[in-house]
């Protein structure tokens, strides 16, 4: 049952993540801060993180899935989500073999990892022309905000799923 | 453990190689979506539409809450404006028959101006801000097809960039380059209109960037009203795109480009409609193509 429930959820914090922006006020907009959810990610993160065994993949499966569908779904450029959250769903299940299972971990990877996931979002678009903004200008508008913002939510999400990801 | 090792290095490798190939592959001008991508925006963009009008609720009415401050000085300046409304819309109307009149004296029926428009509801913002684009429960079922202008009551928001069969994405003025240029023009007495071309979205200034051709006028104050022209051949005249902000020579002195601050409010946007210009070429080529 509960390998049912992860695509479901998964798939609504990608439906989710498109009515997100609403919720924050416009003077947001106006001071040009950008806040990225990276929802889908965080969700991974945690099933990376307690549910992930030794030999399978499932994490990783998903984060390529979803990322695909983020991909098609909001940006229009394939691939660069999808190579992303891939890599960076990887790095965290070869890092919970070296570190417990716990909340400041579980804070301690959004932080690293939506730092990275960004930051190569950054670097990628950046390639192929479709932003053009300076590094310290990301760093302070954009990078900084949606870490925080991201943190936040892991706190929300953390106490709600853990429980029920946790292998019996 | 260096099979391991040289196992994993071969599938990070081999993801890198398909994410240049798809990044290729989207970044080529390619005439539509593909059958696949269209089923999956079709399928998220229905559940974000059951999910969309709870959220707005609750939204709106944190937004509610705002506005009932200032409600009372907005109240008395609306009824100032109403009576002033009643008046211009007898005017209008005659203008309307008379223009009609004279049309029909010339058997010439359909003007660049006229439109049909299609009402729609946006159901989602893309996170990746940078892509400025908004998704509406519109597609290519309902006659939306790619480039067609969209506004909201105040004036133009963006254009159809990609259509599936029920729902499609809008590029929001904000996101527009050197790829989108729109045709404008400052309506002048005497056939005196200043012409040039909207050329890009410039994100310092938070402005559109319109370049007035030489031969014009260039006299232009603040606050004037800049509106499509319709000459593009894509968009039809006599839309909204906002007003002069400050005008600025370009760095040889010879055109001048004028800051315009666009009309519409991009980060609230709920009812769109987007607007199927009747007037069709024959040749069909996007204002891309023209400007290349």
């Amino acid at each position: 049952m509960k390998r049912l429930y992860i695509p479901l959820i998964l798939f609504l914090l990608l439906v989710l993540e498109g009515v997100a922006l609403d919720f924050l006020p416009t003077t947001f907009f106006h001071a040009h801060l950008m806040v990225v959810p990276h929802w889908v990610l965080l969700f991974l993160i945690c099933v990376a993180m307690f549910y992930e065994r030794e030999n399978v993949h499932i994490a990783t499966f998903y984060a390529v899935l979803f990322g695909m569908l983020i991909d098609i779904v909001y940006t229009d450029v394939l691939g660069v989500y999808m190579f992303i959250y891939g890599v960076a769903v990887y790095i965290v299940r070869s890092l919970t073999k070296y570190l417990h299972a716990n909340f400041y971990v579980a804070i301690l990877f959004t932080i690293l990892i939506v730092g990275i996931a960004d930051t190569a979002i950054y670097i990628i678009y950046t390639v192929i022309g479709i932003t053009d903004i300076q590094w310290d200008t990301y760093v302070i508008y954009r990078l900084s905000p949606s870490i925080i913002a991201n943190i936040i939510f892991m706190c929300l999400l953390y106490p709600l799923v853990v429980k029920r990801l946790k292998v019996e | 453990m260096s099979f391991f090792r040289k196992k994993r290095l071969f599938i990070l490798l081999m993801g890198f190689i398909v994410l240049v190939v798809l990044i290729g592959f989207s970044m080529q001008k390619r005439g539509g979506l593909t059958t696949p991508e269209q089923f999956i925006n079709d399928a998220v963009g229905w559940t974000q539409s059951v999910i969309q009008a709870p959220v707005k609720l609750i939204s709106s009415l944190i937004s509610n809450i705002d506005d009932i401050k200032n409600t009372y000085d907005e109240n008395q300046l609306l009824k100032e404006k109403l009576a002033q409304y009643k008046s211009l819309i007898y005017e209008v109307q005659e203008l309307k028959q008379e223009n009609e009149e004279l049309r029909k004296t010339i058997d010439k029926t359909k003007s660049i101006r006229d439109y049909n428009p299609i009402q729609a509801i946006v159901i989602s913002r893309s996170p990746e801000q940078w892509m400025d684009k908004v998704t509406i429960n519109k597609g290519k079922q309902d006659g939306v097809k790619e480039n067609m202008a969209v506004i909201t009551a105040d004036g133009m928001v963006g254009k159809i960039k990609k259509a599936s069969q029920f729902t499609s994405t809008v590029q929001l003025l904000t996101g527009f380059d050197q790829f989108n240029r729109i045709s404008a023009t400052i309506p002048r007495k005497d056939n005196k209109n200043i012409v040039g071309m909207i050329e890009e979205f410039d994100a310092e200034s938070n402005s559109l960037l319109f370049r007035i051709i030489e031969e014009s006028d260039k006299d232009i104050k603040k606050g004037e009203m800049v509106i499509s022209s319709g000459m593009g051949g894509v968009f039809p005249s006599g839309l909204v795109i906002g007003t002069v902000k400050e005008v600025i020579p370009d760095q040889y002195g010879l055109t001048q480009t004028a800051l315009v601050q666009p009309a519409a409010n991009m980060y609230e946007i709920d009812n769109v409609i987007v607007v199927d210009r009747q007037l069709v070429e024959k040749k069909e080529k996007t204002e891309k193509e023209e400007d290349k």
